[in-house]
């Protein structure tokens, strides 16, 4: 038995499963954002279909959600009715689509055929999204009543997640 | 079919039941030395490999019959996609891809089985044990964790398609079987360590198994490794090919130490020493192929590989570990056993250079090992995320592949054994006129960085030392392959060190008609289209080029927008020549305007071609199979393998 070469092999092996082990179970995508418990950065962007300019500052003391997604964008289309369906039956959050690289015309045309319970805004330059360090679409903002970022969901959301987000800011 | 599928499944129980009782046959009848033992393992071993033959097949014909009974085809399958598309999808998706890991690994084991046994009567029955317990791990994995062959009812119409990136260029096609076949031919020469370390002697046939078996995996994994490196070029939109991604290091740490095991070994065979470390070499070669799999299907770590997160990640894990723990085991109870028959006696000799060779890759092998492992460690410690980039690896990395170059010159031209210091002094002047030529060559043409430039000279050097010794041709065969190897690496590394600190990079908004220069191209923006697949939709930008006045192409960059992906993909187009490429992809994309990164990088081409060249050197030595002349020096022991060298 050589034991320089089990001594050195045990703490090896030690070290690499250990390290592996504690590694599964996270989610490599999943990237902290540094916004969340930061006052949401502003913006005020024109509303697809009426031209009316929606600023985020207007909806001070409501929860908002806040969602950028895109036409293009394949998830974005699995998570539409759950945003809908959410945004009906709670009138007391604030829902706001930011549509990110899209042309209006293709939003329209969308909106018009899977409904639309609330706003969208076109992000004309991506300004809003850069701001917000959007990765990729969709993410969704979760923001209190004071304007403050309490969590960020990558990809399309679900119901369940959508309701737990709301339940922390509805406190 | 509900059909299809059952018959998947019973295939792949068959190939599980084959596997687990043929590797308790050759373990039992290596240790009883028993013939009919041996005759029946091998028997095994070729029903493994026709039973993931047929899987695979029925795989292939529930695919390109759109069965989406089967889960699989239902997961992958697209009746939109060409027939190309629907073949390759075998290995676009995870428990495909673990199918066609078993196919080639019953392919290897059958082939090995066939073709190694002569001469090894006493080391194959461990050897097909071996293989054949990772075929029953594998098997077990698509049995289970991982099983292609459910049964979905009712089936599906129609299915999503693979993954887009996979149909984004034909390059796809090729790298993956191409790293399989690499990273799971290694499992070849780990069976035949583990016979030596179980036997306790490794003889010169074994030794030629051995290392021809790494040999082939290196080759295969070398171009896989290159043809990654190209995709991401050819793909990905950011003008490099080379980016420590933890998969890409994957792919890189097992041929960083079969590497250093396939020069291990010829001091081996030469001098009768390092038995104990080539072994342990051959066995972390293929433990790192197993930590390479865990990378990329466990969804641990973050890249353009990453599958979705699967059970299979703690299967994998606990293989990892089982391998570790036996292989540290054996090694421990059986080195000192494996006496070594010689000794290096001059540190400045062709074996001297071969241990420092060693020492370095190993190095090398630790530097990206940590690099990539370390954002796990940190993230476990305190919970923070983080990454390692570039400047890490690169100011690791440089240093260790600058003196690596070196050794490619020196080691060569110094002769084995101990040498006179006037012979030594003749040997190592000359090529010095090879290294200055390169240098000065690279600082005409505008080399200035101090790290370039010790690469040039470094490069010239092993230039020279190898072209004069294959121009010499009174080694073996095999050494013809060896120098041919080292003439396509001290390329790549000269053509890496020029394309990475020499290239050009010029980002630029045109509005449409306008143009901009960079180094000698002058690029229009003459318009855009929109061009629709079933699949996805791309903005193309189309961009006149021309050089010095003259038309030389119309390159066509483009936004793709795929349904199943949350970001666009770019893809860029490149205009390669031999002495530089021109690589145009687009930043944002309006009708009348275009934001484009233009990249203009010298050499990038000789990388490929030089990486090629290693393959077709490594092809050269495998197959001019050398007669092995055993020094006379060398004492007998019985037949065959018996002989220690």
């Amino acid at each position: 038995m050589n034991r320089f070469v089990l001594s050195t092999g045990a703490v090896i092996t030690a070290a690499l499963v250990t390290v592996l082990m504690a590694g599964l179970g996270r989610d490599p995508k999943h990237i902290d954002s540094p916004l969340v418990h930061q006052a949401a950065p502003a913006f005020a962007l024109k509303t697809v279909g009426t031209g009316e300019t929606v600023d985020i500052a207007s909806f001070r003391g409501k929860p908002v959600v806040l969602n950028f997604w895109a036409t293009w964008c394949g998830p974005c289309w699995e998570e539409h009715p759950v945003l809908n369906e959410t945004a009906r039956a709670h009138p007391e959050v604030q829902f706001l689509g930011v549509v990110f690289q899209d042309d209006e015309a293709k939003i329209q045309d969308f909106l018009r055929k899977r409904g639309s319970a609330y706003p969208t805004v076109i992000d004309d330059r991506g300004k809003t999204a850069i701001a917000y360090g959007v990765g990729g679409v969709p993410e969704t903002f979760i923001i209190d009543a004071h304007g403050t970022i309490v969590a960020k969901h990558d990809g399309p959301i679900t119901q369940e997640q959508l309701q737990s987000y709301l339940a922390e800011v509805l406190r | 079919m509900i059909a299809t599928a059952a018959l998947g499944r019973l295939l792949i129980l068959g190939a599980l039941l084959v596997s687990t009782a043929g590797a308790l046959l050759g373990f039992a009848s290596g240790a009883k030395r028993s013939d009919e033992g041996l005759r029946w393992s091998k028997r095994l071993a070729y029903a493994f490999g026709a039973l993931m033959l047929l899987a695979t097949l029925v795989m292939e014909h529930a695919l390109l019959t759109h069965d989406f009974s089967v889960s699989y085809v239902a997961h992958v399958g697209s009746r939109s996609v060409p027939v190309w598309v629907t073949i390759v999808s075998l290995w676009s998706s995870l428990e495909g891809s673990i199918l066609f890991w078993g196919l080639v690994l019953g392919i290897y084991i059958a082939a090995a089985t066939r073709f190694s046994s002569r001469g090894n009567e006493e080391s194959m029955p461990y050897a097909i044990g071996t293989w054949l317990a990772c075929g029953a791990f594998f098997s077990f994995l698509i049995a289970g964790p991982a099983n292609p062959f459910l049964t979905i009812s009712p089936a599906p119409l129609d299915g999503p398609g693979p993954n887009p990136l996979l149909q984004n260029h034909v390059l796809m096609v090729a790298h993956p079987p191409l790293l399989y076949l690499g990273y799971v031919g290694m499992t070849i020469p780990f069976g035949f360590a583990v016979a030596a370390l179980l036997r306790g002697k490794i003889g010169p046939t074994l030794i030629r198994a051995m290392r021809n078996s790494l040999l082939l995996s290196w080759i295969f994994l070398s171009i896989a490794i290159m043809l990654g490196g190209w995709w991401a070029y050819e793909v990905l939109g950011w003008g490099g090919y080379w980016a420590w991604d933890p998969v890409e290091n994957a792919s890189l740490l097992p041929w960083l130490t079969a590497t250093a095991a396939l020069h291990s070994a010829m001091v081996m065979q030469r001098r009768g020493v390092l038995k104990g470390w080539t072994l342990t070499l051959v066995q972390a070669s293929f433990l790192l192929t197993v930590l390479g799999t865990f990378m990329t299907r466990s969804g641990v770590f973050n890249s353009v590989h990453s599958f979705t997160q699967s059970a299979i990640g703690p299967t994998i894990l606990v293989f990892l570990a089982a391998v570790l723990i036996g292989s540290v085991t054996l090694l421990a109870l059986r080195i000192d056993t494996l006496e070594n028959d010689g000794r290096i006696d001059a540190p400045v000799s062709r074996e001297g250079t071969f241990l420092i060779n060693n020492l370095l890759l190993v190095l090398f092998t630790f530097t990206v090992l940590v690099g990539t492992v370390f954002p796990l460690v940190v993230e476990a410690v305190n919970g923070k995320q983080m990454s390692v980039g570039r400047p890490y690896f690169d100011s690791m990395v440089v240093p260790l592949g600058v003196a690596l170059l070196f050794l490619l010159g020196i080691g060569p031209a110094l002769p084995w054994g101990r040498a006179a210091r006037e012979d030594i002094r003749r040997a190592l002047l000359p090529p010095i006129v090879g290294g200055a030529a390169l240098t000065v060559l690279g600082v005409v043409f505008g080399a200035r960085n101090p790290w370039t430039i010790v690469t040039l000279f470094a490069g010239g050097y092993a230039l020279q030392v190898t072209i004069v010794q294959l121009a010499k041709l009174r080694h073996s065969r095999r050494s013809v392959g060896a120098y041919v190897i080292h003439l396509g690496v001290a390329i790549a590394v000269v053509a890496i060190a020029i394309s990475s600190t020499m290239r050009v990079q010029r980002e630029v908004v045109l509005q449409q008609g306008q143009s901009a220069t960079i180094g000698a191209y002058t690029v229009t923006f003459t318009g855009t289209e929109e061009r629709s697949e079933p699949h996805r939709t791309s903005s193309i930008a189309r961009i006149g080029v021309t050089k010095n006045g003259r038309a030389v192409t119309t390159l066509e960059p483009r936004m793709n927008h795929y349904e199943m992906m949350r970001e666009p993909i770019g893809t860029p187009d490149v205009h390669s020549t031999i002495g530089g490429d021109l690589y145009i992809s687009i930043a944002s994309l309006e009708p009348n305007r275009a934001g484009l990164l233009l990249i203009v990088t010298p050499l990038v081409s000789w990388i490929w071609l030089a990486v090629l060249m290693m393959a077709a050197g490594g092809v050269i030595a495998l197959v001019r199979l050398p007669r092995m002349t055993p020094l006379p020096a060398l004492r007998r022991e019985g037949s065959g393998e018996g002989l220690a060298v």
